[in-house]
């Protein structure tokens, strides 16, 4: 029901210059949030770093020990930092130029893509619980669908106990990990070819380029934002991955699949001390690498100037 | 891209065996894709020993009580109605605030409104890690530690970045025009909101919700660090403790896998294209 | 150079039971800048693609000298096509788009660098050479697509309503660099656009089409003088030709026409070809120019109603209704007019210049020659 025009003009000269009531209103609730259950608790992990943090909240102050100390003398630490390392690094290209490939096929203009398309996205919505526990059962050694498959194509000598040999795990997990992702990539990327300009790809045709010249002078770099953000998304992702892993190994066998999401977790609940303090040191200095790491990517594929079609 | 000369099925048959080797890999992934799931939920309607004895077969007899035993048997009833409970609960909050918070950035004028901005978004890239010790500690102290209500609240603010990032791309659209209409109408900033910005971003809020609700449902860690009882256990976690105490009986995890899987596939099923469209729409530039 | 020849060309889309280009077929002699004139949808473009090789051809058949080109891929027919959209390379500079092409079949270094300097030169584009499109302004890019083309000496040139991305002033000097360019050039040219300003003033012939049919090929003169369907009648010109029914009926040894609240004489008429439109319906056309307020010489006249007056300056355009506001007329006359709205006056026309249509199919009867 509209009230009178008058009340209209009741917050200021510029219509649009809403009033501190309004603002309060509508981005209150969320700036609360935000600062009860992000900052406040960013800005206490940053003070916890500096603290031995037992059961009673922080109960000594000891600088930057727990970053000397995990930085020097911690030698899990270090595992986890490689094998986090090695797996964002191998993981994030295969990940993402695995849907780039995929995309391309599709592109090629395979029939059904369409509804294709859905049965391609389905591990990214299951709950890495059930990608965790199909591919635990997938590489089990007597039953697991690998190992048989093995057995039944003549290759009996490589069979294995991929999750439980420390030399195979990390790689099972990448595994298991990039099947559950490679349907997202895939996807987005299709999504960016299709808004391609359809006359930019006829005037390369016209200009002598077959399906190869065309991929590779065209429609690659008129990809590269997309192919920029989604490094960087599955980059970061990667970099905190946790639910996989401690589903199918909780970072064993041996440190051998130990990343630094599940060492902090482990560090905070699951060791013979309790101290919040050392976890939360480690979580500061991966922040800080991660941060480092996305402005890095982003500046080496920077856009030099804006690419707009 | 298919170059065809002339039309007629020949020549369209050839052009399509010419693709062949692309087909058949496109079909091996599709497979690699569909097959573990299909191999799950028949394994849901088998007994253990079954299982053991053919690991791949169909079922002879579907046990369709795997399902009722699972779900009075053991605690998955339990497992799921709090996985409801958090999930329903925290997608409702988050909706409520995020809409508005994204109506307020996307509508108004502010001098700090980049700085809210940036605030509200840079939580889409902050890791997990940087969280979790600290909201331990503070949902401790407030007594809401290993409740679902505490999980609720900090689902609520796990989302919150990316709700708004999506809902004030779509509220930025609305066309100025209507809303200069309804104010020489009189009608107040929250009648806006309410009469215009929500019916007619609904499309978008139902994407996000959908999106919330998958993404919670299948929620890990944060469960795992802020839930310790079984009663209040989600049903991921639920899962896990299980296969933790009955690790040989594949038949029941592979039950308690569909009951977890069953919801999400529905949803799916009838919202394929908004979900791929909007778990997607943020990477494509 | 090159003979480009369509014969019977015709596009099915997939899932349309219909005809987007039915048995489309015409002839370029080399050298020669032809229109294709028409309105959306009318199929234009489709067969521009298909010379082009960007889209499949249904039935019918593309050559250009003389060599069927149907199976012949986009890239190898040497062709080159500039797109309404500019359909310019966002990723590269304007140099790299010129050379681009060039490249790309292989051309050697120094002989690319030449082409470009000198398109460039011959465009105006020397100084955007180290610009990427999204830095240049519509213009700009416009002469960059018709650049692309150029550097690629190519067989053929198609043009794709370049000019309809272009804002008015624009496009009145694009589209005489267009023409400048293909006369000094002398590269066989096909043009699609639904404007007609631009076809008469840039095609040595027009083929104009509609729901996917040729209507008439000929010069844009000869087309405007003696259009041969009353639906080309009504496309050229603006405002458009006047159509009224009326009916023909024998006259002792020529033909009378009855219209409205006139009947006049056609003497000279060929009877023969008009003999079979006798006492039946047809379509009587005159053009806006060829009506007058105040005629010096006897000549039938019309009795209209003023419904409006358009003063442009250097002429004036009267919207007037006949037969009781049943039919609409527009008459161009000069400066300044003693017509007013609402007044119901009398306008002579030139029976010479009289247009007759057969009512059922919309095809000119034959007029007198001279």
């Amino acid at each position: 029901m509209p009230r009178p025009a008058a009340r209209a003009r009741q917050s200021s000269v510029d219509v649009w210059r809403p009033s501190r009531a309004t603002l309060a209103l509508f981005l209150g609730p969320a700036v609360l949030v935000f600062v009860g259950f992000t900052a406040y608790p960013v800005l206490r992990t940053f003070y916890n770093s500096l603290y031995l943090v037992g059961p009673q909240g922080a109960a000594e102050f000891v600088g930057l020990q727990n970053f000397s100390k995990a930085l020097t003398s911690d030698a899990v630490f270090w595992t986890a930092l490689r094998n986090t390392a090695i797996f964002t690094l191998v993981a994030t290209p295969l990940d993402v130029f695995g849907g780039l490939l995929l995309a391309l096929c599709l592109y090629a203009g395979v029939p059904f893509a369409r509804s294709l398309r859905v049965v391609w996205f389905l591990p990214v919505l299951m709950s890495n619980v059930v990608v965790g526990i199909i591919w635990v059962w997938i590489y089990d050694y007597d039953w697991g669908a690998l190992n048989m498959l093995l057995r039944a194509i003549g290759l009996a000598a490589l069979e294995h106990s991929w999750i439980g040999d420390p030399a195979t795990a990390l790689w099972a997990v990448m595994a298991a990990h990039l099947w559950k992702w490679l349907g997202f990539n895939m996807i987005v990327f299709l999504a960016a070819l299709h808004a391609l300009p359809a006359d930019v790809l006829g005037a390369a045709e016209l200009d002598n380029c077959g399906w190869f010249a065309k991929t590779v002078h065209i429609i690659i770099p008129m990809l590269r934002p997309t192919l920029v953000n989604l490094l960087v998304l599955s980059f970061i992702g990667k970099m905190m991955i946790f639910d996989l892993v401690w589903i199918m190994t909780e970072g064993g066998p041996l440190w051998s699949t130990e990343t630094v999401s599940t060492y902090v977790y482990k560090r905070a609940f699951d060791w013979n001390t309790f101290d919040l303090g050392y976890p939360s040191a480690i979580a500061v200095l991966w922040f800080v690498t991660i941060i480092a790491f996305v402005v890095g990517i982003s500046w080496l594929f920077r856009q030099r100037d804006r690419l707009e079609f | 891209m298919l170059q065809v000369g002339e039309a007629g099925t020949w020549r369209l048959w050839l052009a399509y065996v010419r693709r062949t080797p692309l087909l058949l890999f496109l079909l091996a992934y599709t497979a690699l894709t569909a097959l573990p799931f299909l191999w799950v939920a028949s394994m849901s309607l088998r007994t253990t020993s079954e299982i053991f004895a053919n690991p791949y077969g169909v079922p002879t007899h579907p046990h369709w009580s795997n399902f009722a035993d699972a779900w009075f048997g053991s605690n998955y009833s339990t497992y799921f109605w709090n996985s409801a409970i958090a999930v329903i609960g925290a997608v409702i909050g988050v909706t409520i605030i995020g809409a508005m918070a994204a109506h307020g950035l996307a509508r108004y004028h502010f001098r700090s409104k980049r700085l809210f901005r940036f605030i509200i978004l840079s939580g889409l890239v902050l890791p997990p890690q940087m969280l979790i010790l600290s909201l331990y500690q503070i949902l401790l102290d407030y007594q809401l530690y290993d409740t679902l209500t505490g999980l609720a609240i900090v689902y609520v603010a796990t989302q919150l970045g990316m709700t708004v990032y999506l809902l004030e791309g779509f509220f930025a659209q609305i066309p100025q025009d209507l809303f200069d209409a309804a104010r020489m109408d009189g009608y107040s900033d929250f009648e806006i909101f309410w009469r215009i910005t929500l019916p007619i971003g609904t499309p978008a809020i139902f994407t996000t919700v959908i999106l919330n609700f998958v993404i919670l449902w299948n929620e890990f860690l944060y469960a795992v660090v802020l839930m310790t009882s079984d009663e209040n256990r989600t049903l991921p976690l639920g899962i896990m403790h299980f296969m933790g105490d009955h690790q040989l009986d594949v038949a029941m995890i592979a039950t308690g896998l569909m009951i977890a899987i069953v919801p999400v596939a529905l949803i799916y099923a009838l919202f394929s294209d908004t979900m791929i469209r909007g778990m997607t729409a943020g990477a494509v530039r | 150079m090159a003979v480009v020849a369509i014969d019977g060309l015709s596009k099915q889309y997939d899932g349309s039971s219909d005809f987007a280009v039915r048995s489309v077929s015409l002839t370029v002699a080399d050298g020669e800048f032809m229109v294709l004139l028409g309105p959306s949808g009318c199929g234009k473009s489709s067969v521009l693609r298909m010379i082009a090789g960007l889209e499949p051809i249904t039935a019918g058949t593309v050559s250009i000298d003389g060599r069927v080109m149907n199976r012949v891929p986009a890239k190898d027919r040497d062709i080159a096509m500039v797109f309404q959209s500019y359909a310019l390379y966002p990723h590269m500079s304007v140099r790299d788009n010129l050379a681009f092409g060039l490249r790309r079949r292989s051309v050697p270094a120094d002989e690319i660098a030449r082409r470009v300097q000198g398109v460039a030169d011959r465009l105006r584009l020397a100084p955007l050479l180290g610009r990427k499109p999204h830095a240049l302004s519509g213009g700009q890019r416009q002469r960059v697509a018709l650049g692309r083309a150029i550097v690629r000496q190519p067989k053929v040139f198609l043009f794709d309503e370049p000019l309809s991305n272009l804002d008015a002033a624009l496009r009145v000097g694009t589209r005489a660099e267009i023409s400048r360019q293909q006369r000094e050039i002398g590269t066989t040219s096909i043009y699609v656009t639904h404007d007609q300003a631009e076809a008469l003033t840039l095609g040595h012939r027009i083929c104009i089409m509609n729901a996917g049919e040729v209507e008439q090929i000929g010069a844009p003169m000869e087309v405007y003088r003696n259009p041969a369907t009353a639906f080309v009648a009504r496309f050229l010109g603006s405002p458009p030709m006047n159509l009224l029914p009326a009916i023909m009926e024998p006259a002792g040894d020529h033909v009378r026409v009855r219209l409205a609240d006139v009947t006049f004489e056609l003497p000279n008429w060929p009877l023969a070809a008009a003999r079979s439109h006798l006492n039946q319906q047809v379509m009587f056309g005159i053009r806006p120019e060829d009506l007058y307020e105040e005629p010096i010489t006897p000549m039938p006249r019309l009795r209209v109603q003023v419904r409006a007056i358009e003063p442009l300056g250097a002429e004036t355009i009267l919207l007037l209704s006949a037969g009781g506001q049943n039919h609409e007329l527009a008459a161009r006359v000069g400066r300044e007019t003693s017509f007013r709205i609402g007044e119901s006056r009398d306008i002579g026309f030139d029976v010479a210049a009289v247009h007759l249509f057969a009512a059922a199919t919309g095809k000119a009867i034959a007029r007198p020659t001279a």
